[in-house]
């Protein structure tokens, strides 16, 4: 392989995803695909705590969940009292607009959460973490003025964009909508690839590695996390605005545990700390539900789950990526 | 008032089987450093055991209780010896992530093996509460206040009086000067994490008759045994025994007074405001072993 | 690595593209319930329900001379896992009709993707009114909603010994507990009975001794719980501890079957709304339909007090049958056409759809029986 094709050879994966609507229109296939997407570009996010900084946040559904109701309440509007008589009032915005503003929300959220989080490590970082996620899914269950509580935000508007000869246009066909998500992936895993290939990246390895060593030589740590976790969070929020427009409703449940530990299994799986583990990952186990679906109980599924987890963090913990690099290497 | 006194009591047996939970894994935590994610299944599986016992095998209720005790008992050693002894040298987080691939093994299992409707588990109590002035217990409640009470005494006595006691707390204190004075860390693990199992899964065979026994139980109730322990101060025995009834009388009363809707939700801000602002929880670690 | 992703879309493909080719012989019902998860006790008997009344309609000769096929998918308890069911059952499975999703959340999240494939789903349980009135043409309802419930209670109200005179509600928090407490308040006001106050609880909480203790400082008489049958279970058994000292009647069609076997202790009566009283198939709108029912509900062993909530599932299924009887043909506009000419004895009693919602794009909408059971030391009687 000579270097020009080695240097095109990432493009290639992703313009070949592109080229999938055409040569296989099939409605279901590209709505499997798309939601699987949406959990990568989840898992993507989590890969820069989880994988870069060696900070396990088990409360990462937080941000994405935040992003799906931000969005959401944007582009529908409300009205809400925050007391002394004072009403807070939002008409319906664009669906972009509300896009920008999950990034932002949730990044800001991510800040508060590294400012508060980082001052501890281990098991308190992880339980703390859980525990902003718990209260988070509280308040979106009873702060019905604004969020519909339990009865769930519905006839959330599609994702629309501004597409050449046409002007702005809600997507509507799965096609449309399997190409935004495509497409945010891209941009999420750019994203990613420039801040860990950057001084700022080289420091989190640092410190991943060996942080009293990281602090003694004078980098800055809980500075750089919080850049890490506020471009995480700022991701997650992204793929949680997706989701929002995609699906068309969102409940507290987008806040449940569950979710973070899919996006976890997506990460470890497929190598922490690997640029492409996430993805690998998340391919994987976005597309096992839908292919399990009527072949084994839903329990059963998930036991597999949990039996594939324990596999990995016990035989194969840095992931599929990594074996698979050193597998070729060898040969 | 009489509501006052009413919470009071609705409190203490909510939060003596807080404690219970909060015990088990703050002890697997202090000796092992292990965050034992299956502890919410441990106590839904306690909770299932007593409910085959009684209604599938007819065993009688009390023996019931601690048959299924004793169930959890070995699954938890079960549990250390096939995923955690091989598991002693890794790092904290990867332990992290085996406990929550065996607690999806857990929760989806027993979906599996009972279905998704919740079960009624039938007790000999007398249905009809027990009234003292403007206050009323259930007898059955009153049982499971004083047998939680019986076991966290049972516990203190056996780490107090014992040899696998003096072998637990030495190894609590300093695992490597343990093992020099001739304490097989591997043993003392396997009885830690049986020990706490066990007193997650009495909690579920005490709690499982007073509400309902269904897969989910241990979701909500694993969250809260983390909430009980951060109060209390990660690894502290007399923290999660506070922590416990102190999460128990904030649900209670906040929840009478404030909002039924965020009831739960107190815990969890509590453990968020405990960890900004004292981060090693309300007794520090300093006092952990009794 | 081209080679491993094609051979991975090549097999996530086959299946759609199998199934299209061989739609040849059954006709294809989808429905997609809870049947894991928060409210699964009542999604599965739901889906027995429409599983016996599959059979049923298969041994009299299916539909248009094709035997029926039920395609049953499980929505988790979750309204994200319910999108994905209904895509699976449309888009992979090519149902032209679904029966779903039990609870209103569910149900309304479905509800953009009916417009977006344009499939008709008959909805059996859910019973929040904007799920009718949101100018959806494509759903048609058979359960009632709250406000139906509400005023067709409101009529039974003199069957009560000593008279309502205030009354206070207990619900759970999403649609379906907070749209009764609203309707039976808006049903019992009208009849001059005064409201006092609303405790909610989330779907998960299984201690509710606060809640309890606060309705007990009302000076109500009658309070109205409204949750699924579990929380209902546990709401009836703590208002014992408590000493609630009220009347309870619990709204929604759902009953508390355990408590037949481990019954409360004396002098703890309570009523339950339901539509249909599987005790007194005899006193059924149409007992012979009532009786076949039961009877191939006990044949299979199922729990008796299922029969209660698995109607809903028989009912809907006679009703998708009928409409592709009248359509002639098992596509998805022409079942929705027929949907509106349907006019058949069920379990509950007729089934025919008025008009709800925007002209234009009016939702389909069935008119209930409702009935109150008495529970008292584990022995049921009809009010």
């Amino acid at each position: 392989m000579n270097t020009r094709l080695r240097n095109a050879a990432p493009w290639l994966f992703p313009l070949a995803l592109a080229l999938v609507p055409l040569v296989f229109p099939d409605p279901y296939l590209l709505a499997v695909l798309t939601s699987a997407g949406i959990f990568i570009i989840g898992a993507i996010s989590l890969n820069l705590l989880l994988g870069y900084t060696g900070q396990l946040s088990l409360g990462h559904v937080a941000f994405f969940g935040l992003g799906a109701y931000t969005s959401a309440l944007a582009s529908l509007g409300f009205d809400i009292g925050i007391g002394f008589g004072l009403r807070i009032t939002l008409q319906p915005q664009p669906v972009w607009l509300g896009f920008i503003a999950a990034i932002i929300v949730a990044g800001g959220f991510g800040w508060l959460l590294g400012r508060l989080a980082f001052r501890v490590r281990g098991a308190y970082f992880v339980i703390i973490t859980i525990c902003f996620a718990q209260v988070l899914r509280m308040v979106a269950l009873n702060w019905i003025e604004l969020t519909q509580g339990p009865m769930a935000l519905i006839s959330i508007p599609p994702f629309s964009l501004w597409l050449p000869g046409q002007g702005v246009v809600p997507l509507y066909s799965k096609a449309q909508n399997y190409w935004l998500v495509l497409g945010v992936a891209v941009l999420a895993f750019i994203v990613v690839r420039q801040l860990v290939e950057s001084r700022i990246g080289r420091a989190l390895v640092a410190l991943r590695a060996n942080e009293s060593l990281a602090r003694s030589v004078g980098i800055r740590v809980t500075h750089y996390l919080i850049i890490a976790a506020v471009v995480s969070a700022g991701i997650a929020g992204a793929a949680g605005s997706l989701f929002a427009h995609y699906v068309r409703i969102v409940d507290p449940d987008v806040f449940l545990f569950i979710y973070t530990v899919t996006m976890v299994i997506m990460v470890i799986t497929g190598g922490k700390g690997t640029l492409w583990g996430p993805v690998v990952g998340g391919l994987i186990f976005g597309l096992i539900p839908d292919l399990l679906r009527g072949r084994a109980a839903p329990e059963a599924q998930w036991v597999l789950y949990g039996v594939a987890m324990i596999l990995f963090v016990m035989f194969l913990p840095r992931g599929i990526v990594p074996a698979l690099a050193s597998l070729k290497s060898r040969a | 008032m009489d509501q006052a006194l009413q919470h009071l009591v609705n409190g203490t047996v909510l939060g003596g089987t807080y404690a219970l939970l909060g015990i088990g894994l703050t002890l697997i935590f202090g000796v092992m450093r292990v965050v034992n994610f299956t502890h919410g299944e441990l106590y839904a599986f306690g909770a299932y055991m007593t409910y085959a016992f009684v209604s599938l095998l007819g065993v009688n209720f009390f023996a019931a209780l601690a048959l299924a005790t004793l169930c959890g008992v070995a699954l938890g050693a079960l549990i250390e010896l096939v995923l955690l002894r091989s598991m002693r040298k890794a790092d904290i987080d990867s332990v992290m992530l085996v406990m929550i691939g065996a607690s999806l093994v857990l929760q989806n299992g027993e979906m599996w093996a009972w279905g998704g409707v919740a079960k009624l588990v039938p007790n000999p109590f007398n249905g009809s509460p027990l009234v003292f002035g403007p206050v009323s217990v259930l007898p059955l409640r009153l049982f499971v206040l004083v047998v939680s009470a019986a076991l966290l005494l049972g516990f203190w006595l056996m780490l107090d009086r014992t040899r696998a006691g003096v072998a637990m707390r030495a190894t609590f204190q300093d695992p490597e000067t343990a093992a020099l004075m001739g304490v097989r860390i591997g043993w003392v693990n396997t009885a830690t994490f049986a020990i706490g199992s066990g007193l997650a899964a009495a909690a579920g065979a005490l709690l499982g008759p007073v509400f309902m026994v269904s897969p989910t139980m241990g979701d909500l109730v694993g969250l809260k045994a983390f909430a009980i322990v951060i109060l209390g101060g990660l690894g502290s025995l007399p923290g999660a025994t506070l922590g416990g009834f102190a999460l128990g009388f904030v649900e209670e009363y906040a929840g009478g007074y404030l909002s039924t809707e965020y009831r739960d939700a107190f815990g969890f801000l509590l453990i968020i405001l405990v960890l900004a602002l004292k981060p090693q929880g309300l007794v520090p670690a300093k006092e952990r072993i009794g | 690595m081209i080679n491993r992703r094609s051979l991975l879309l090549a097999s996530l493909a086959t299946p759609a593209l199998a199934t299209r080719g061989f739609a040849a012989d059954p006709i294809k019902i989808g429905m997609t319930q809870p049947l894991t998860g928060a409210v699964a006790a009542s999604g599965n008997y739901v889906a027995n329900g429409a599983k016996i009344a599959t059979e049923v309609l298969n041994r009299a000769g299916g539909v248009l001379g094709r035997p029926l096929e039920l395609i049953l998918e499980d929505n988790k308890s979750n309204p994200r896992e319910a999108v994905a069911s209904v895509e699976k059952l449309v888009l992979r499975d090519r149902v032209p009709v679904l029966i779903g999703a039990w609870s209103s959340t569910f149900t309304l999240a479905i509800m953009p993707k009916l417009i977006e494939y344009k499939v008709p789903m008959v909805v059996e349980t859910s019973s929040a009114s904007r799920i009718t009135t949101a100018g959806n043409p494509w759903v048609f309802r058979i359960a009632p909603t709250s406000e139906m419930e509400a005023i067709a209670f409101s009529a039974l109200l003199s069957k009560f010994t000593p008279a309502m005179k205030k009354v206070d509600f207990l619900s759970v928090n999403n649609d379906f507990g907070r749209g009764a407490a609203e309707k039976f308040s808006a049903a019992l006001a009208a009849r001059g009975i005064a409201i006092g106050k609303t405790e909610t609880m989330t779907p998960e909480a299984t201690d509710l001794a606060a809640q309890l203790t606060a309705l007990k400082q009302s000076d109500g008489d009658t309070v109205f719980v409204t949750t699924g049958v579990e929380q209902m279970t546990l709401a009836l058994r703590q208002a014992v501890e408590q000493r609630l000292g009220k009347r309870i009647v619990t709204t929604g069609g759902s009953f508390p079957d355990q408590l037949l076997a481990n019954p409360l202790p004396p002098g703890n009566d309570s009523f339950h709304i339901l539509f249909y009283a599987p005790w007194f198939p005899e006193r059924a709108p149409h007992p012979a339909i009532a009786r076949t029912y039961t009877q191939e509900w006990n044949k299979k062993g199922w729990e008796f007090a299922g029969l209660t909530e698995g109607f809903r599932g028989y009912d809907a299924m006679l009703t998708v049958v009928e409409a592709i009887k009248l359509a002639g043909k098992p596509e998805a506009e022409a079942i929705r056409a027929a949907l509106w000419n349907v006019k058949i004895p069920g379990v509950n009693g007729d089934i025919a759809f008025t008009k709800e919602g925007p002209a234009g794009q009016e939702s389909g909408q069935n008119r209930p029986n409702v009935s109150i059971l008495k529970l008292s030391e584990g022995k049921t009687s009809l009010l």
